[in-house]
């Protein structure tokens, strides 16, 4: 007889885990969204304004990476059905990381003609990313009907 | 045939509703005598709940944070409340002090710059980019002309909007100064607030109200919440996409589309108009097309990926369902009934599917009573 295969539960530490260092990559790009609306590259330099950005980015990822490794058996304890609200946290991180790739492709002189090409090709890839995660880890399959 | 008799019953019970029925509509016309009194009470009673009512909505979107401060250990109550407060002023004042001049600046911007274009256009080239040919475009132009439909409503409505808001400048100011008090009160006290309420009720009703009021709170609160989040979410991603499009005046554009997401379904098509048609005025800048297809897209990302989720399945209401609620309630209470219409709506199925729960509950206890044992 063939055992269906069971899905396999991922705990706490496993979605921690993906939820820090995806909002690691997307730390500078949100962050140039805010600067983007404030407009602070008409009173700062925006590249050394990056540059601070980028370096807080490794401090930070430097210090959570640390802090996951020491709660990594209490985080390991807890399980959920689904991770929701930290699902709502990925799509909003997404959101705004999508339109800080812009941002910083804006920043880096690019032709802004282009930029509807961009945004259509990167949601293509968020997309795919964000039902594939939703999926997998965080029990939450954005495809099935209600 | 055997005729059928009413029984003295039925006939005394017809006899009481019509009597009541009748004593109803007395009293409706001896009120009817009494309008001014009745208006003066009606305002003294509008003065109290406005800010009261305001006070409770906000301590509802605030109170779970504050609960949840309080959990992780920062208390007394005093705490929490005051760290919200310190939030919420600096945002204003950021909201303030940055957002606030740029504003002023696109709007003082337009009126100086592009308003002149506008007008002109409306005035010479409409006529050849009239999409429905310039034969009915000329029947339109001769009909607005021959009735000074613009210039006679211009007339009534300026008046009627300076009156109203000089009327209505005192009761906002009031509101706005007594708000932040009622909410320190509200916020300090709020599980007290709850439990003198609850002994006003009688003692048969009190534990079906109780859970009716909690499920209420849930529902209107979960729905402020995750409305505020999408109004500022939504309003910042469409500020910064309009910039990025190139398009001109986007902080205003984008603000628009934050505040009219207060609507739902129309507000995002209201939004959708002054961008689009200042992109097709406009001789520099991102197309039409563009920026409608932008909006297009924020629509798709709000109704299928942003509210399902952050509003949650409470306020799952059928899209028929919310455009009637916002028909009847709009026509009912105005801007504030198109604005609450969504939660309106809620909290009555809400409170149809408590009724409901309630009385199968009853069923099954009364069948379980007369099962012999």
């Amino acid at each position: 007889m063939i055992k269906k295969e069971r899905p396999k539960i991922y705990s706490q530490f496993e979605i921690s885990v993906i939820l820090f260092y995806l909002s690691m990559i997307f730390f500078t790009p949100v962050v140039l969204v805010f600067t983007y609306v404030f407009e602070v590259d008409q009173t700062l330099n925006i590249n050394t304004f990056m540059f601070w950005v980028l370096m807080s980015n490794c401090f930070a990822m430097l210090l959570g990476s640390v802090m996951l490794a020491f709660s990594k058996e209490s985080l390991r304890r807890i399980v959920k059905p689904t991770y929701r609200v930290e699902y709502i946290y990925l799509l909003i991180l997404f959101m705004f990381g999508l339109l800080g790739f812009v941002v910083l492709y804006d920043y880096m002189g690019g032709d802004r003609a282009y930029i509807a090409n961009i945004i259509v090709v990167l949601l293509a890839g968020f997309v795919y990313t964000l039902m594939y995660l939703g999926r997998k880890y965080f029990k939450f399959d954005y495809m099935r009907k209600k | 045939m055997k005729k059928r008799q009413v029984s003295d019953e039925s006939l005394n019970r017809i006899i009481k509703y019509l009597v009541i029925t009748l004593l109803g509509f007395a009293i409706i016309f001896v009120a009817i005598q009494f309008n001014d009194f009745w208006s003066w009470i009606l305002s003294a009673i509008k003065s109290v709940i406005v800010p009261v009512g305001l006070a409770y909505l906000i301590a509802l979107v605030v109170f779970p944070f504050i609960k949840y401060l309080e959990k992780i250990g920062i208390g007394p109550r005093f705490v929490p409340v005051l760290i919200v407060f310190i939030l919420t002023g600096g945002l204003i004042f950021i909201a303030v002090k940055y957002l606030a001049p740029s504003i002023v600046d696109q709007i003082t911007n337009f009126f100086n710059r592009d308003f002149q274009t506008i007008i002109v256009y409306f005035q010479t080239d409409l006529r050849d980019d009239f999409i429905f040919g310039t034969q009915i475009y000329d029947q339109i132009s001769n009909y607005v002309a021959e009735t000074d439909i613009i210039n006679t409503t211009l007339d009534t409505m300026i008046p009627n909007l300076i009156g109203s808001l000089t009327s209505s400048l005192l009761p906002i100011l009031t509101t706005t100064l007594l708000l932040p008090i009622l909410l320190i009160f509200y916020l300090l006290d709020y599980e007290m607030i709850s439990e003198k309420m609850r002994t006003i009720i009688p003692a048969r009703y009190e534990k079906d109200v109780a859970e009716l009021g909690s499920r209420l709170n849930k529902t209107v609160g979960s729905y402020l919440r995750g409305q505020i989040m999408l109004m500022i979410m939504l309003g910042f991603v469409a500020s910064v996409a309009y910039k990025a499009i190139g398009l001109k005046y986007w902080l205003v554009f984008g603000v628009l589309v934050g505040v009219t997401n207060i609507i739902p379904y129309f507000g995002m098509i209201i939004a959708a108009v002054p961008p689009t048609i200042y992109a097709m005025i406009a001789s520099s800048g991102p197309g039409p097309l563009m920026v409608l297809g932008l909006n297009a897209g924020l629509q798709f990302l709000e109704g299928n990926f942003l509210q399902p989720y952050i509003m949650g399945k409470n306020l799952s209401l059928h899209p028929i369902v919310v455009i009637m609620s916002i028909l009847f309630f709009g026509s009912l209470l105005g801007a504030v009934g198109v604005i609450l219409a969504s939660p309106i709506a809620a909290s009555i199925r809400e409170f149809y599917l408590f009724l409901r729960q309630r009385k199968k509950v009853q069923r099954q206890q009364a069948m379980s009573e007369a099962e012999p044992s």
